[in-house]
């Protein structure tokens, strides 16, 4: 298995998708360090607000972890699996390597690979904006707040790295299952699209929406993974249950346990989907 | 040939792909045995469902009715054995932003056998590609790929060898080559060669045995000497063309030549058939042994189906 991975990560480092969609973390982050120490140093900036608290400062050197979660970042990791997963059949490459392997443990290992850049890209970025910001306070001579301890860190970083893993796990889920299906990149980032923002606007609009089929509404708002994915954000960030008020039905707030099983069915379904479809798939 | 020591075996071999209009018979109740250490052609017209045939040989797709059996053993079951075979189909499809060098490497990895890593120099050297290699293969040649591709095919040292349409895009050196690449693949190294081809010359050249498809059937399996021999006749002018017909037919099989009939007899049978077409009362005017060249040969085959 460990060499199905590595030849995915050998076929797809080069690739200019991966340029585009993964390394973008430390090159954007880069880039916007860059310009916020260049407009910090240029003394644009009337007053410096002053020394942070110890929290927020830590806080903003876990920036990056809010990326993927969310709408832009999903889209980004939609794109590039879709590239990973549907590039194949536009390459014509499948048939090159379905011979090799069992089939289904090519996909797994093209899950491995995503996860694996994905991560590690996020996670340099991350202590790269630790080791940035500690750097550019001593730079521009701003104090740094006491008591920034690495466990600290390690609290902050973790805690927001576990957000990501259920929403990016769902988005590759259901991606690698549009381009299966579709054998097609564009389809499946299309696909994928329309799938995260509705979910994003069903989440969020779903009390407004079940003034006119209250049931209905409730019984999918609790189905559907987009409250889990609030929820399980709401537990790991704040220890408890995430609240959604429904005009004529009640309270939505589930433990923590019921939205992680919720999440497991819903990524293991798509994925086992996928495995499923590729394995009785022709390849032309 | 006995099916224990068959390498590849196709059992009532069928697929039908689903359209609209109704399905594509493309390959029909297909069955075939190649052993050990044979060079295999199979030989057809385009369209003839070849390109199928081998995709359900490597498992790329499924039949829809028969079975493949390869190395003994039933590929549905156990698609494991894929991994004592190399193919080349479509002219070797790569990925395009990677050298041709990185390619192989990426499959070496897949197949994560012992030492295809280090096959890899002497392959790109054997196809006559080490100059070529750290370039991407989106610049590659037509010609440049189907050598990548046969580098690919042999990567993990394969013990059976399926390609389709090899010599294709090939120039005429490098179709020499490819000869002598497959003749030595058997010759030296004991793999089984299983190889499409709509060309007969090249079919002829390099296979021990043939199996010819139309239309989706097999219409004839034979080596290339018993196919040549097979074809050899008598044409005999002679009259009443249909006396004479009848007179010979039950026998031989006889056809209609232009102003004379053509008899499936061999030279030495050429005094049998006189005696029987005097004997008959049928004035002969001339008599020629005729052998067809294997184009022909393999052009009538083709086209003798039914409903052509
Ligand atoms: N994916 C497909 N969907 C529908 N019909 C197909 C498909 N692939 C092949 N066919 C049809 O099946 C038949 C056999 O095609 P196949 O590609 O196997 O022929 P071939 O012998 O390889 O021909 P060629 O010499 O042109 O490569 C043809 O009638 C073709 O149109
Ligand atoms: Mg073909």
């Amino acid at each position: 298995m460990l060499d199905a991975v590595s030849a995915e990560l050998l076929k797809f480092s080069r690739h200019r998708a991966t340029w585009f969609l993964i390394w973008i973390y430390p090159v954007g982050f880069i880039l916007l360090f860059a310009i916020a120490i260049a407009v910090a140093l240029s003394g644009a900036l009337p007053e410096s607000p002053g020394t942070p608290s110890t929290a927020k400062w830590i806080e903003n050197t876990a920036a990056v972890w809010y990326v993927p979660p969310h709408t832009l970042g999903r889209y980004l990791i939609a794109a590039f699996t879709a590239v990973v997963f549907a590039g194949e059949y536009g390459w014509n490459t499948w048939k090159l390597v379905v011979l090799h392997r069992r089939r289904p443990a090519l996909i797994a290992a093209k899950y491995a690979m995503v996860l694996l850049l994905l991560y590690g890209a996020v996670l340099f970025t991350a202590l790269l904006s630790v080791v940035l910001t500690w750097a550019s306070d001593h730079l521009t001579g701003d104090a740094i707040p006491p008591g920034i301890t690495p466990a600290a860190i390690l609290h902050e970083h973790g805690m927001r790295a576990a957000v990501t893993i259920a929403p990016v796990l769902l988005t590759i889920a259901y991606t690698s299952l549009a381009a299966i299906l579709t054998r097609s990149m564009i389809a499946a980032v299309v696909i994928a699209i329309v799938i995260g923002t509705a979910e994003q606007t069903f989440t969020a609009f779903a009390p407004l929406l079940s003034v006119y089929a209250p049931r209905l509404i409730w019984g999918l708002y609790q189905v559907l993974p987009g409250y889990h994915l609030e929820n399980l954000g709401s537990w790991i960030v704040e220890g408890k249950a995430f609240e959604a008020r429904f005009p004529r039905t009640g309270v939505v707030a589930l433990g923590w346990a019921t939205s992680a099983m919720a999440m497991a069915a819903w990524i293991g379904g798509l994925m086992l989907l996928t495995l499923g479809s590729f394995r009785r798939q022709d390849i032309n | 040939m006995e099916s224990e020591g068959a390498v590849v075996e196709l059992v009532d071999l069928s697929k039908t792909y689903r359209g609209r209009r109704g399905g594509v018979h493309a390959v029909r109740n297909v069955s075939i045995s190649v052993g050990a250490g044979e060079v295999y052609g199979f030989l057809g017209p385009n369209g003839a469902g070849k390109s199928t045939t081998i995709r359900m040989l490597l498992g790329l797709i499924a039949p829809t009715g028969g079975e493949v059996r390869l190395f003994g053993e039933a590929l549905r079951s156990n698609p494991r054995t894929l991994r004592r075979v190399g193919s080349l189909v479509d002219g070797g499809a790569f990925y395009p932003f990677l050298s041709g060098r990185r390619n192989l490497q990426v499959l070496a990895r897949t197949h994560g056998g012992e030492g295809a890593d280090a096959r890899i120099d002497p392959l790109l050297e054997q196809v006559g590609l080490a100059h070529a290699a750290e370039r991407r293969v989106k610049g590659y040649s037509t010609g440049m790929r189907q050598r990548l591709g046969v580098a690919a095919a042999l990567l993990h040292d394969p013990d059976l060898v399926i390609l389709d349409e090899p010599v294709n895009g090939l120039d005429a050196a490098g179709i020499q080559e490819m000869r002598m690449l497959i003749r030595n693949l058997c010759d030296e190294q004991g793999k089984t060669v299983f190889l499409s081809s709509h060309l007969l010359h090249e079919v002829q050249q390099v296979c021990d045995r043939v199996a010819i498809i139309s239309r989706g059937e097999i219409v004839r399996e034979a080596t290339i000497a018993e196919l040549l021999r097979q074809d050899e006749g008598l044409r005999i002018e002679a009259s009443p063309l249909a006396m004479a017909q009848s007179a010979l037919e039950g026998r031989w099989a006889v056809e209609p030549d232009g102003g004379a009939i053509r008899v499936a007899a061999t030279q030495e049978e050429a005094p049998e058939v006189v005696r029987r077409l005097v004997g008959a009362g049928v004035d002969v005017f001339g008599l020629a042994p005729e052998r067809r060249n294997l184009e022909e040969v393999f052009l009538s085959i083709t086209q003798e189906d039914p409903d052509a």
